[in-house]
């Protein structure tokens, strides 16, 4: 239950983000036994690089502050979407941080929007639209695949999130997302791979006085032909971006300044290896500057925005 | 969503976008009012008051005053596809440009214009006229097409404003306005300070127009529990694009704006020296102007432009003994000015009564405070033009633990430095520093390019989460 208010202090059945350093972050859940390969019931015990923690013993300690391990620490933590997103266990390929963070921002979402989301894939996105529609928001997720519809639904269940979220096993493509849905939705977001057969669907479902659509693609190809089926149905404005970001490593290097003034004139042999040795010593620079990774993600999938005009400006072709 | 039908209509008061193409304006609906459109057309918008959001008007030149229009409300606007060609070419190589491809001299373009021809009916008769149009290739045809539409399109369609469109408007008018604040970088940091319905959300903006805070207000939303203490360093806030937003009222008395100094002031040294300082200013104000006319000068010029002048006589008072205070405590350390300084208030105190009334500033500076006595915050968001690293130095003990802070930055430099001082002395961790890059697409049938422009502008951001 912990996702869904600021908390103090740990209870049995939170889920918590145990940080040791950057690159190695977990997620716990807060309870006594836990099941094991062999699905035999065991004490929840788990291990780090720094020792053992036994997981329960979280329970009455402040989120944020720092576990004594065997062999060093760790901090615990209240896990926010950007966190959960950094660590989740992945079943599909999911949206990062900053592609979530453009979505959101592109289809005008705030507290009260009522939106769709398919495919639920890992619940990445699912978690950071929840936050931002809540408290009288509703998020529609739609997958076609049992099993992570299940887990997800678990998910959301124990992080306390099953009040703002409806669930469902369904094939979008073919199905639509239900009478149900008519007229009722401010935002479709869609990330699968033929999102131009949704396009339709979305139409019936966005409300009268128009909303948004938004699609997620790694390939241009799908880009251009849901852009043509948008246009067909009467969207407008539609734009695509692609936003990389781009970490950087704050570092204090040292960079040697080269003396050549001892060159110009003629000096005693001990002089100069004397002088020359305090002068490096001496404007040795110190920089704080940052270093780039060598590598980084440089495409993750192209970002669609495209808005349904109110039902009486609409303009549709063919 | 509530009462969107009685929404949905175009009052006098309320802010609208006025978009014509793809330029598009913030304007304030008045009785009589008129907007300028680039440099010298004026629309009188009257015509707008009471239709419905997504209406369109077409702009009719009025007789007898040049550039001055008036508008048409219309079903919508003329369609230009049916304008291009029956015939076009393969490529250019038949294309030389001599200038002589048009007919029509400039001055019976000009009195096409001025004829109150539609903008259709204008290109329409540029095209009969270019003896290069037909062998243009097809889209090389809608290119001629579009670029003539920028120029002679006529019509306004008026739309409520969001933080989108406001952001679109002010980052391509202005950039430097907004602090370089690009959209990507503004969606992250509302992301990263984990904004939304309830809790409080610190906010420290020193100049991007109120964007920051309307966009968080935003995510806070309406008839929520959530409030964002906006600190400021200047007189009053600024908040032009949070009055853009049309917000509510009972949201509006959830954004609780400070000047910073006052609030660490009342914070750190209670409620009588706040208000003391206000009445003993006046008179100490005399005496100690040579202490600080450097700094003072420097601060009001950066700060009380575009200000209301109600507030500003106090403000400016307060804000002036902030800045003595802060040449006494880091010019001298030493116990001995200090005492000095407490005399001359003392010998003052006398001549003044004390105040009335508290004024509104400080009471809502006490509301601040009262509310993160009570609970630390859920975010700390610092989008600074002045150096951040004391900012965030004294705004994280306000903030929770285990919560997260985000920092905005035109330059990277300061960035670093805060990177490493919050590094080595404060408990924080998972700090991250990151630049973004955002290109935008030109998707057409087998056309479909990265836009040729691209923003370069897009700042910094440094993200971490505090811990105990």
């Amino acid at each position: 239950m912990s996702f869904n208010k600021t908390k103090e202090v740990i209870e049995e059945g939170d889920v918590v983000i145990l940080y040791l350093n950057p690159n190695n972050i977990y997620s716990l859940e807060v309870k006594a036994k836990t099941f094991n390969k062999k699905a035999e019931l065991v004490d929840n015990v788990f291990q780090t690089t720094y020792g053992a923690l036994k997981v329960i013993s979280l329970v009455g300690q402040k989120y944020g502050s720092k576990i004594e391990l065997t062999k060093g620490w760790a901090h615990v933590l209240q896990p926010t979407p950007e966190l959960w997103t950094m660590i989740l266990p992945h079943r599909t390929q999911i949206i990062y941080s900053p592609d979530i963070s453009l979505i959101t921002h592109l289809m005008e979402l705030k507290p009260g929007s009522t939106i769709i989301e398919t495919g639920t894939g890992s619940g990445s996105l699912s978690h950071s639209l929840i936050r931002v529609i809540r408290p009288n928001g509703h998020l529609y997720t739609f997958d076609f695949h049992e099993q992570r519809v299940s887990i997800a639904n678990t998910e959301f269940d124990r992080h306390g999130l099953s009040d703002f979220v409806t669930l469902k096993k369904r094939d979008v493509c073919l199905d639509g997302f239900g009478e149900e849905l008519k007229h009722k939705i401010d935002a479709v977001f869609l990330d699968l791979p033929h999102p131009w057969l949704v396009i339709k669907h979305a139409t019936v479902v966005l409300k009268q006085i128009g909303g948004k659509l938004c699609f997620f693609s790694p390939c241009i190809e799908q880009v251009q032909r849901t852009c043509a089926k948008l246009i067909c149905e009467g969207f407008i404005e539609l734009n695509t971006y692609e936003c990389l970001q781009r970490e950087m490593n704050v570092q204090y290097r040292s960079l040697p300044i080269l003396d050549f003034e001892c060159l110009k004139y003629k000096h005693t042999n001990e002089n100069i290896t004397e002088k020359n040795e305090r002068r490096e010593r001496k404007q040795e620079g110190k920089l704080l500057t940052v270093i780039h990774a060598q590598s980084l993600p440089g495409h993750t999938g192209f970002i669609t925005i495209a808005t349904l005009p109110p039902s009486c400006h609409r303009c549709t072709q063919k | 969503m509530s009462g969107e039908s009685a929404e949905s209509v175009i009052t006098v008061g309320i802010h609208v976008i006025v978009k014509k193409q793809s330029f598009s304006k913030v304007y304030k609906v008045s009785e009589n009012g008129t907007l300028m459109l680039g440099k010298n057309q004026k629309v009188e918008m009257h015509e707008i008051i009471g239709k419905p959001f997504w209406s369109t008007f077409e702009m009719v030149p009025k007789h007898g005053s040049k550039n001055t229009y008036s508008l048409k409300l219309v079903e919508r606007t003329e369609s230009w596809d049916d304008l291009k060609g029956e015939l076009s070419g393969q490529d250019n190589r038949f294309i030389t440009d001599d200038g002589t491809s048009q007919r029509l001299s400039k001055e019976e373009i000009l009195q096409l214009q001025e004829s109150g021809k539609s903008g259709k009916e204008i290109i329409g008769s540029l095209i009969e006229n270019s003896t290069s149009f037909v062998a243009k290739t097809e889209y090389s045809q809608e290119k001629y097409i579009k670029k003539k539409e920028r120029k002679y399109f006529k019509f306004l369609t008026i739309y409520r404003p969001t933080i989108l469109s406001l952001h679109e408007v002010y980052f391509r008018q202005n950039h430097d306005k907004i602090g370089g604040l690009r959209m990507d970088s503004l969606a992250q940091i509302l992301s990263y300070s984990d904004v939304q319905a309830d809790g409080l959300h610190m906010l420290y903006d020193s100049g991007c127009q109120g964007l920051p805070a309307a966009a968080m207000l935003n995510r806070i939303g309406e008839n929520t529990g959530g409030y964002l203490i906006n600190f400021h360093p200047g007189n009053v806030p600024q908040i032009a694009i949070v009055q853009a937003m049309n917000f509510p009222q009972e949201l509006k008395d959830r954004h609780i704006a400070v000047n910073i100094y006052s609030f660490l002031r009342l914070h750190y040294q209670g409620e009588s020296s706040v208000l003391d300082n206000i009445s003993s200013k006046k008179i100490t104000d005399h005496i100690k102007e040579t202490q600080n006319i450097e700094e003072s000068a420097e601060k009001s010029n950066g700060e009380t432009k575009n200000n209301e002048m109600s507030q500003m006589n106090i403000e400016i008072s307060e804000l002036e003994t902030d800045t003595r205070e802060n040449i006494v405590s880091c010019c001298n350390t030493e116990k001995g000015t200090d005492t000095l300084k407490r005399k001359l208030d003392e010998s003052e105190e006398p001549e003044e009564t004390i105040p009335a009334k508290k004024p509104k500033w400080f009471l809502e500076t006490q509301r601040a405070l009262d509310l993160l006595n009570n609970s630390k915050a859920r975010g700390l968001t610092i989008i600074a033009k002045e150096h951040p690293l004391n900012i965030v130095n004294e705004l994280l003990p306000f903030l929770g633990a285990s919560r997260p802070f985000v920092i905005f930055h035109t330059y990277r430099e300061p960035l670093q430095e805060t990177y490493m001082e919050l590094k080595q002395k404060r408990n924080v961790i998972n700090v991250k520093l990151f630049s973004n890059f955002l290109r935008s697409y030109q998707v057409l049938p087998d056309r479909t390019h990265p836009d040729i422009l691209t923003s370069d502008t897009g700042g910094y951001i440094l993200t971490g989460y505090l811990v105990r």
